[in-house]
């Protein structure tokens, strides 16, 4: 069913430098729309600057970002959110100083949305994802998996979201978080549609959730498929194993 | 709606006795309110940019000189009307803002306050060294607002303004572009990545705690009758933070207390000038030591302490989830 979507992401032989680094080489990558899509690779492939690239954080060095058809690299980092492209950070950054409920409440607010409705809305994720007793409590109050949970729902709160980049999402978390997190997760794709980019290094979570798998090595793309498929690469084996 | 009622009890009651206050006060203590009332407007002010945005300005007060050098510049050099002459200076300080903004974008913590803090010492630079025209050190003597040095009507004119100042910061804050400036001040990146256009409100901020720098700076002229570039010190711009920081950053009473509760000790310390500065800078320590919300939030603890008489369960955020 997923592959049979709409090309949603189109990324063409995107090059970054950081100085005399080459932190992304010549990378491509297709996401279709409803599509789960694994992206993993060692430590400093380049995974989480993707991320960076796609959402607007960094400026791209060579190559072109499409999304639903238009080019978005150059764009705004509040730009591209407004096109319905939201992310996570692999250091969860939720506002610590505002409540649960009012960290929910910025996204929504960004797109004008009517603030009674966005509460209800608000309220009714954070039910879902067993956040509702804490949303008077500041954030910073939560605990590492808690931020982590608030800031996926978060994302959520973006009425045009259509593709959601989450940056290790389970990375040292609480084993029921964990599992509200998948369950959000396949909700929010079943249900809404919501194309999903996930970096992790957690592959059995991986290969659980994602219908294809990318991988990233020093910069580049090595391998696309199936786990199956990708476990089996003689490429990626040599990365993961060789160095 | 009864809660309504009870969260506006305390600031009405606090403004019927601000307002039936100066019916028992002597005019030097009059005139001593009036100035505070002033003070009232900068910390509220510069609350909404040091506290809520996160943006360390420190030309607030650059503002208010420029806005009463401005006015009493146009008024004595065109011929214009008071009323024009101030509401002029308020566009000129809203363009000179948002320029200023715009150049401090990129810029956070001690790099934005050094910047703004070389242009408040440009514009007193300025003011000095171009006599001719802005009368440098000597002054420069202004319109009257009220064609009267008696305090009484001035000071009714700064509470008017002051409650004005007060009602549109809260307004702001607890609209959606609280919940921006809050989030830019959290963390700016992620801020952008739900989608808050940073710069733009960032600007905003800038713009809406300068123009209204301005208004209490053109009022504050036109009520002393002399303005000099002693207003455009590096001192007075610290007390604006000692007001804010004692009072409570991020609070809406907080800057109100703070400036009401030090200036009240300043006056008191007005005998011992040289000590003054020392015994405030003591408590700014104090404070940030042991009560970093300052005194709204030593209020809000002991409250909290008698309350918790009645009921307490404290329960841990982590607990909740399982």
């Amino acid at each position: 069913m997923n592959n049979k979507g709409h090309l949603l992401l189109d990324i063409k032989n995107l090059v970054k430098d950081f100085g005399g680094l080459r932190a992304v080489n010549n990378v491509s990558l297709n996401l279709r729309e409803g599509e789960i899509r694994g992206l993993i690779g060692p430590n400093g492939s380049g995974k989480t600057t993707m991320i960076n690239l796609i959402t607007g954080i960094y400026p791209i060095g060579h190559g072109a970002i499409y999304f639903s058809g238009y080019r978005i690299d150059g764009l705004q980092p509040n730009v591209i959110a407004g096109k319905g492209i939201m992310r996570t950070f692999q250091i969860s950054r939720v506002f610590k100083d505002m409540t649960v409920l009012e960290n929910m409440m910025v996204p929504a607010l960004s797109q004008n949305q009517n603030m009674m409705e966005a509460k209800l809305r608000a309220e009714e994720l954070l039910e879902f994802a067993l956040l509702a007793r804490l949303k008077e409590e500041p954030a910073k109050n939560l605990s590492g998996g808690q931020n982590m949970l608030l800031q996926i729902v978060r994302g959520f709160m973006n009425k045009n979201l259509r593709l959601y980049l989450l940056d290790e999402p389970f990375a040292g978390v609480h084993q029921v978080i964990k599992g509200v997190i998948l369950k959000t997760i396949k909700k929010m794709n079943e249900e809404k549609a919501v194309t999903f980019l996930i970096v992790s290094h957690e592959l059995t979570t991986i290969q659980y959730l994602c219908h294809q798998i990318s991988v990233l090595h020093r910069g580049e793309m090595i391998s696309h498929g199936t786990m199956e498929e990708v476990a089996n690469d003689p490429q990626v084996i040599d990365a993961y194993l060789g160095g | 709606m009864p809660k309504l009622r009870l969260n506006y009890f305390g600031p009405l009651f606090f403004l019927l006795i601000a307002m039936i206050l100066p019916f028992f006060l002597a005019d030097y203590w009059i005139y001593s309110l009036t100035i505070t009332l002033y003070y009232v407007v900068m910390a509220v002010t510069w609350n909404l940019l040091g506290g809520y945005t996160g943006q360390f300005s420190l030309s607030h007060h650059t503002f208010a000189v420029i806005g009463s050098y401005t006015s009493a510049l146009l008024i004595i050099k065109t011929g214009v009307p008071l009323w024009m002459g101030m509401v002029s200076s308020w566009m000129f300080n809203a363009i000179i803002s948002v320029l200023l903004g715009i150049l401090c974008l990129r810029m956070r913590g001690i790099y934005l306050a050094l910047t703004t803090w070389a242009f408040a010492e440009i514009v007193k630079t300025y003011i000095r060294m171009d006599f001719e025209f802005t009368g440098g050190d000597r002054g420069l003597k202004t319109l009257l607002f009220f064609k009267t040095m008696n305090p009484l009507p001035y000071y009714y004119l700064f509470l008017a303004f002051a409650v004005l100042t007060i009602i549109v910061i809260a307004i702001i804050m607890r609209s959606r572009i609280g919940y921006y400036l809050r989030a830019i001040r959290n963390d700016e990146v992620a801020a952008q990545a739900m989608g808050v256009d940073i710069v733009r409100w960032k600007v905003f901020a800038f713009m809406v705690a300068s123009v209204f720098a301005s208004m209490a700076g053109t009022l504050y002229g036109h009520f002393t009758g002399l303005i000099s570039p002693v207003s455009g010190e590096f001192y007075e711009m610290a007390l604006i933070i000692i007001f804010v920081v004692i009072g409570g950053m991020r609070s809406q009473t907080g800057p109100v207390v703070g400036a009401v509760s030090v200036r009240f000790l300043a006056e008191v310390l007005k005998k011992w000038p040289e000590v003054r500065m020392v015994i405030l800078a003591s408590i700014v320590i104090l404070i940030m030591r042991f009560f970093n919300g300052g005194l709204i939030e030593f209020l809000r603890k002991v409250f909290q302490r008698i309350r918790q008489r009645k009921s307490s369960e404290p329960v841990s955020a982590y607990s909740k989830i399982e």
